[in-house]
């Protein structure tokens, strides 16, 4: 994302930007074990997408945001892990194309 | 105008201090004020009370996390280092990057701010002048 353009951000990236330390701000929040596995997941997620997703793809990236939203929303549960909810996350991501 | 703001100010500041005992290792009377004139620039009040990290231990901190973030070359970490174009990294690892820095630190950098942070002299900049730094 981003590459060498400079602090200018777009809305949609700042939201997108927003979401991921949300993810990590969630992720503080469980024990050493379960925080390290989420951290994975989670940037991995991430880092895929940046990749591979067509940034003039608005609507799947909004797509994106909202599923990210909720799964963000579960992981603010005390007694969810994460894991589970995060892997159907990645699985749904290799058949979605732009 | 400026007594809401500084009311506003005032009040976030309790709250925060006494919510995180991290980092006891950090002294917090040292220098005054350099980062009191940074807090002005910031806030235009005059009577906030707070303590503030010397810029200097702030950069050199700023400087360790920055280091030891496995993305980068610790060569290439210099104080006026950019993080996209010095050191490589993109967006999400920016992201990272202030995250680690509010561990450092113990406080909670707004998304807004924490948008904004992509240099080491930002970082220290923005850390110094806040006195909830631990």
């Amino acid at each position: 994302m981003g590459g060498s353009s400079g602090p200018r951000l777009s809305g949609m990236q700042r939201q997108v930007l927003g979401l991921y330390r949300g993810f990590l701000r969630a992720a503080r929040l469980k024990s050493i074990e379960d925080r390290q596995k989420i951290e994975s997941i989670v940037s991995a997620e991430f880092r895929h997408n940046a990749k591979h997703v067509d940034r003039k793809n608005f609507l799947y990236i909004e797509y994106l945001l909202r599923r990210g939203k909720k799964q963000l929303d579960q992981l603010k549960s005390p007694d969810i892990d994460g894991l589970s909810s995060l892997d159907v996350g990645l699985s749904q991501t290799h058949h979605t194309k732009a | 105008m400026a007594a809401t703001a500084r009311n506003a100010l005032l009040k976030y500041l309790r709250v925060q201090v006494e919510a995180v005992p991290r980092n006891p290792s950090t002294t917090s009377s040292s220098v005054f004020l350099n980062s009191f004139n940074a807090l002005r620039r910031h806030f235009s009040t005059e009577e906030v009370r707070g303590s503030f990290l010397d810029k200097s231990e702030v950069t050199e901190r700023v400087i360790t996390v920055v280091k030891n973030f496995q993305k980068v070359d610790p060569s290439k970490v210099t104080p006026n280092a950019n993080f996209q174009s010095d050191l490589g990294l993109d967006s999400l690892d920016s992201v990272e990057v202030v995250m680690a820095l509010e561990e450092e630190f113990g406080f909670e950098i707004p998304d807004n701010e924490a948008d904004k942070i992509n240099s080491i002299s930002l970082a220290v900049d923005f850390i110094a002048s806040h006195p909830q730094a631990k």
